[in-house]
């Protein structure tokens, strides 16, 4: 009687789907992936997941002249060249199907490790499931620095929170104070107000008994998507500080930047949190203004120049994806090496044996395509050998410009005033 | 009936080890228990609301606040969350129901949106950082279990039987005929001696209390709200596509509409969307049109048109 109308076809798609085989081989270490694939960040989580499946493939094929961990070999050597499977979840940015995904993926898809998750709310519920589950997670991107103080014994994290990402404003600010007569004494945070921009405000306030040679004059909250910025432009006039920290989106730091110019607010640096100041986007609408602002990156191309590697594994995302690589698949990708390589020390596709590798990880800079000093993890489960670059746009284009002893152009500070 | 409820019964037996099959049981029944909530209102009196999240998102805070700041128990926060949700029903109400048609469903959709532009910014409910429910040792009084997920799916089962049963019997009972009196005729309800504003706002009360319920479970299950899951829009615009898709203003209606848009969603995502290209959210939205073009009065009009069609026939 059903098969006639919509319902009956429901059903019998329904039942199809629900008995799909899970047929593996035993040579193949399965590991699941989950990201945003739709939704409002599809476009960046899949150029995340797309870093990530050029690792896998980098593993599991030659790659002879690749200066990277297992591109020589095909597969895992210690594991009898057993090739990684990568499975990919979509968690639409929410954390509920996160932590559903995560299940399906552990129990249902047979995974022994997962990667994860761009949204830190989804890492939050996801690697609850995998602690619960006895199954290792490592996150390459997620930076709510909260993920790390659950006290969580099957959760690593290689990127840097969003804690330990303020604390590179202040290590920059220090080692430009160090010898220089012209002395950056006094702090202001513009931020928006969501959870990016609140979270690095907070994490700025927390480094200042650390870092008490500087002192916080304004702290300045905006409501995300504002069309005019001119009664905050007028409180950092009147609190007058050395240099400003910005967490602002592309529009609003288009906005700010315009207002510090018809208002002639010239700080000695304006430092800012993710990629706005930087954008091409700012570099469009504002010309030769755009200069001179510091962005502090994850990762850049011009590491590449005293690096080998990050210009082979650039070349290779670019030639494959028609995009070039930017620092958060460069995170995932460097979070699917460590994996791989604790999976390959485990000698196993054991759950428990992968963790306890992640746990001795300590990888070199050498082998890494990020400006970090190694890999290695704390009892927290963070990488603690993170580091942070600050790129400023000279001449309308970015150049890398700290650590020092890693810059590609040399740091223009303080700002030119009347910019 | 009764063998699909024995069905219902037995089935996490089959799902022992199908994890994403049983939570998705689990979603089902919470949205179709969301669905019979919004239809009270939506589907009964005829009050269209596109801010139901509102009301599923104060009562996960309400509940979740109650155990963070003051450790109180979650079935009490169930209690509260309902009750807050149902107030906070009759406060969006009173100045709401003054206006009408597309006027309504704007001003709810305002509100809703108010509320999550509010919870994102304040610190004190974890602002948009969410809240992360601690951990308590697993059981029906902590309303937690973590190794085995059944005991959601029958709470989650006895929760939507319960409130069906309340819908089933409000559609027979003279509160259920003075609500489907005002969505048919407001002046003539009025004119027979039927205050409109006093129904609508029990219609608000009962239906946002409900929806507030709902929002406590999922707090439960998650142990995580943030406001971009429990209160962003797009939460309230399912919560009234379910009964809209289903049949609004039946019984059947919201279980129809969960027991179709759940699935779909869940396992388009799975085998589509790992391509990146949003192919799941396709497939969704051309369902929602062929449905709409063909049934605008939702998939129970379908049941209803055939057996009418028998009726016919045979008499």
């Amino acid at each position: 009687m059903f098969t006639g109308n919509p319902a009956g076809r429901f059903v019998v798609l329904f039942c199809s789907v629900f008995w799909f085989g899970l047929a593996h081989s035993a040579d193949e270490v399965r590991v699941g992936a989950l990201y945003p694939l739709s939704g409002q960040v599809a476009k960046s989580g899949e150029d995340t997941v797309n870093a990530i499946r050029l690792a896998v493939d980098i593993i599991n094929n030659k790659y002879p002249d690749l200066g990277v961990p297992f591109a020589a070999t095909e597969g895992l050597p210690a594991l009898g060249n057993a090739k990684i499977t990568l499975l990919i979840a979509d968690h639409q940015g929410s954390p509920e199907t996160g932590a559903a995904e995560a299940e399906r993926l552990i129990v249902q898809q047979k995974a022994v490790a997962l990667i994860g998750a761009f949204h830190s709310s989804v890492a939050a519920t996801s690697s609850q499931v995998a602690e619960r589950m006895g199954v290792p997670y490592i996150s390459g991107e997620s930076e709510a620095s909260t993920l790390t103080e659950r006290g969580f014994k099957w959760f690593f994290r290689t990127t840097p929170s969003s804690r330990t990402q303020a604390r590179d404003f202040f290590t920059f600010l220090r080692e430009l104070n160090k010898g220089s007569k012209d002395q950056v004494r006094t702090i202001a945070v513009v931020h928006e107000n969501t959870l990016w921009g609140q979270e690095f405000a907070k994490s700025v306030e927390g480094y200042l008994p650390e870092f008490s040679d500087f002192k916080l004059v304004a702290d300045i909250s905006y409501q995300q998507g504002t069309a005019d910025v001119t009664s905050e432009v007028q409180r950092l006039i009147a609190a007058k500080p050395d240099v400003v920290f910005h967490a602002s989106y592309d529009a609003e730091a288009i906005l700010f930047a315009r207002t510090y110019k018809q208002y002639k607010f010239s700080p000695r640096g304006v430092m800012a949190i993710g990629a706005a100041f930087g954008s091409s986007a700012f570099r469009q609408a504002l010309g030769p203004d755009a200069n001179f602002y510091l962005i502090r990156e994850h990762w850049s191309r011009d590491l590449a120049s005293k690096n080998r590697v990050v210009a082979q594994v650039a070349k290779l995302y670019r030639d494959r994806f028609g995009k070039d690589m930017d620092g958060t698949p460069a995170r995932a990708f460097s979070a699917m090496m460590t994996l791989a390589d604790a999976i390959n020390r485990a000698g196993s596709a054991d759950p428990k044996k992968i963790r306890d590798a992640l746990a001795a990880t300590n990888l070199a800079p050498d082998k890494l395509i990020m400006p970090w000093t190694g890999i290695r993890f704390d009892q927290t489960g963070q990488n603690d050998l993170t580091r942070g670059i600050f790129v400023q746009t000279l001449d309308g284009a970015p150049r890398m410009v700290w650590p020092f002893d890693q810059a590609a152009a040399k740091l223009v500070w303080p700002r030119p005033a009347g910019r | 009936m009764a063998a699909l409820l024995g069905i219902l019964l037995v089935l996490p037996m089959a799902l022992s080890d199908r994890p994403f099959e049983l939570r998705m049981m689990v979603v089902i029944f919470l949205y179709a228990m969301l669905g019979h909530g919004w239809n009270i209102l939506g589907g009964y009196a005829g009050q269209i609301s596109v801010g139901h999240g509102l009301f599923f998102g104060l009562g996960a805070y309400t509940s979740t606040m109650l155990s963070l700041k003051l450790g109180l128990n979650p079935w009490f926060g169930m209690a509260a969350g309902g009750a807050a949700a149902a107030a906070a029903g009759v406060l969006v109400g009173i100045p709401c129901f003054r206006l009408k048609g597309h006027y309504f469903v704007i001003a709810t959709l305002v509100v809703a949106e108010s509320a999550f532009q509010l919870f994102a910014a304040w610190d004190w409910v974890g602002g948009a950082m969410g809240l992360q429910l601690p951990v308590q040792e697993q059981g029906l009084l902590n309303l937690q279990f973590h190794r085995n997920k059944v005991p959601y799916y029958y709470i989650a089962l006895g929760m939507l039987a319960a409130v069906t049963a309340l819908v089933w019997w409000l559609e027979r009972s003279r509160f259920g005929y003075i609500l489907r009196a005002l969505r048919d005729d407001e002046e003539a309800a009025r004119s027979l001696g039927f205050s409109p504003a006093l129904y609508k706002l029990l219609a608000m009360a009962l239906s946002a209390g409900i929806v507030g319920v709902g929002g406590v479970f999922f707090a439960q299950y998650v142990l995580f709200i943030d406001p971009f899951s429990v209160l962003a829009l797009s939460f309230s615009v399912v919560i009234a596509l379910i009964p809209i898709l289903g049949g609004a203003g039946t019984v059947a209606g919201p279980m129809l509409g969960a027991i179709v848009l759940v699935p779909i969603s869940e396992y388009s995502r799975v085998l589509f969307s790992g391509t990146g290209r949003n192919v799941d959210l396709l497939i969704y939205g051309f369902l929602i049109m062929l449905i709409s073009v063909y049934r605008p009065d939702g998939l129970a009009g379908l049941f209803r048109a055939r057996r009418e069609r028998r009726a016919y026939v045979s008499g």
